[in-house]
């Protein structure tokens, strides 16, 4: 009925290896996410009924299926007609698709918050249309759903401890390599949520920071 | 003599797995609304300690995987406590949990969501504390939050998916064991994610009626 944390000293190094692979998986997400996420974006505040209609059964679908299915999905599906991918692989696609639906939310929020004069004089301008949307709205969208963004990057990394399933040996992977290595699970799984937990706030406050920078043009008229 | 292929039984098993998945998810959702609800008032009482330590638990629990509160408590328990903890007992202690944080946030918000004028007219009416709680704070809180918690719930509907790790035979768990069997991942996954997928629409189309009708009495009527 102790917790004796110094036994986990020797399995450190193990699992900052796995928190690095973790961290590459989000990193590598993220950036999926955020480029299908801007490409859906684009689809849900098109004038074409179709492609917004596509783009919502996209996000409607990959909101309401639990990842867990999603990822056994790919994982087990994949190989079937003929892609053999290492779980690595699987995993960031898997995050990234997923992803890739929230952050288009985001982003859309992002696009239909545009202030239409900006858009007009643009157009007055004699901006063509394709100029307007990649130099404008784009980069306006973009920043102001840095915030957003990052908690769905934060729920990334907290989703990726899933890949564990598929045996990526990321942070809780190794995790629980450790744990029925040393007959310790409890203190393994408590510094495990405090490390999440704590790994979360600092992206947070990474966020934050980022979003006060990118937006700092704002701040006067809003404080 | 190898039995891959599908059986009317599958069905009755699928139909098993989705009464153990909403099964669970009612009884957590229950447990969690209820604790969630008194960490809420306890913060509402500014009871000195106990709310600073609601609030740090509330923020680890959100703050971490799920699967590694799962396994913290299936594995971790058991080992530290020297209790039996069976995979329904765990997913129910976890599951509670999870959702208790996250309804706690959302009633702290619903509660502050209150003008203080209210508040302070009713002490002025005579009303006392509780009074106050009852009649004028809960009805505008439940409204308030209905929204928010429909959101919380459809994710906690897909977190329930985590179970099937640790062995409970839930939908995701059935899913495995048919894709095992019949090595189809494409069929088994694509019909355990429409039954997910039409669950989580259901919980989505209550929450929304019940909204109506707690919002009707403030609906803008019209002139």
């Amino acid at each position: 009925m102790r917790i004796d944390l110094s036994i986990l000293i020797p399995y450190a190094g193990f699992l900052a290896q796995g928190a690095l692979l973790t961290a590459e998986v989000c990193v590598l997400a993220i950036v999926g996410s955020v480029i299908l996420g801007m490409l859906v974006a684009i689809a849900r505040t098109s004038q074409l009924s179709w492609v917004r209609w596509l783009a919502f059964a996209y996000v409607d679908l990959f909101r309401n299926i639990p990842f867990l299915v999603q990822l056994f999905f790919f994982y087990y599906g994949l190989p079937e007609i003929g892609m053999y991918i290492d779980a690595f692989t699987t995993g960031v696609v898997a995050l990234s698709i997923s992803g890739g639906a929230y952050a288009s939310d985001a982003i859309r929020a992002g696009i239909l918050a545009i202030d239409n004069g900006i858009i007009e004089a643009a157009e007055v301008s004699g901006l063509p249309r394709r100029v307007i949307f990649s130099r404008i709205v784009l980069p306006i969208a973009l920043r102001t759903s840095v915030r957003p963004l990052g908690s769905v990057l934060i729920n990334m990394i907290l989703t990726s401890s899933i890949l564990s399933t598929i045996t990526l040996n990321e942070l809780t992977g190794n995790a629980r390599i450790v744990a029925s290595e040393t007959f310790r699970p409890f203190e393994i799984y408590v510094v495990l949520l405090v490390v999440y937990a704590a790994l979360t706030y600092l992206v947070s406050l990474g966020i934050t920071v980022l979003h006060r920078r990118l937006n700092r043009d704002l701040q006067e008229q809003v404080s | 003599m190898r039995y891959t292929d599908f059986t009317p039984f599958d069905l009755v098993l699928l139909a098993q797995g989705l009464g153990v998945t909403i099964g669970l998810f009612l009884a957590t959702t229950l447990i969690g609304l209820v604790i969630g609800a008194v960490w809420g008032i306890v913060r509402f009482y500014r009871v000195p300690g106990l709310t600073q330590l609601i609030t740090f638990v509330s923020e680890i629990l959100k703050n971490s995987p799920v699967l590694v509160q799962l396994f913290l408590v299936f594995f971790g328990f058991p080992a530290f406590f020297h209790i039996n903890v069976t995979p329904v007992t765990a997913a129910i202690i976890t599951l509670s949990a999870n959702t208790a944080a996250f309804v706690y946030v959302i009633a702290v918000s619903a509660i502050e969501s209150i003008g203080r004028d209210q508040i302070e007219a009713a002490r002025v009416f005579g009303l006392r504390r509780w009074q106050v709680l009852r009649h004028v704070i809960t009805p505008q809180a439940a409204a308030f939050s209905i929204g928010p918690l429909t959101a919380l719930l459809v994710n906690q509907l897909q977190v329930t998916s985590l179970i099937s790790v640790i062995g409970v035979m839930d939908l995701a768990k059935i899913g495995a064991n048919l894709n095992l069997r019949t090595l189809q991942p494409f069929v088994v996954w694509t019909v355990v994610g429409i039954l997910y997928y039409l669950a989580a629409k259901l919980v989505a189309m209550l929450g929304t009626r019940l909204e109506k009708r707690l919002r009707a009495h403030s609906a803008f009527r019209g002139l």
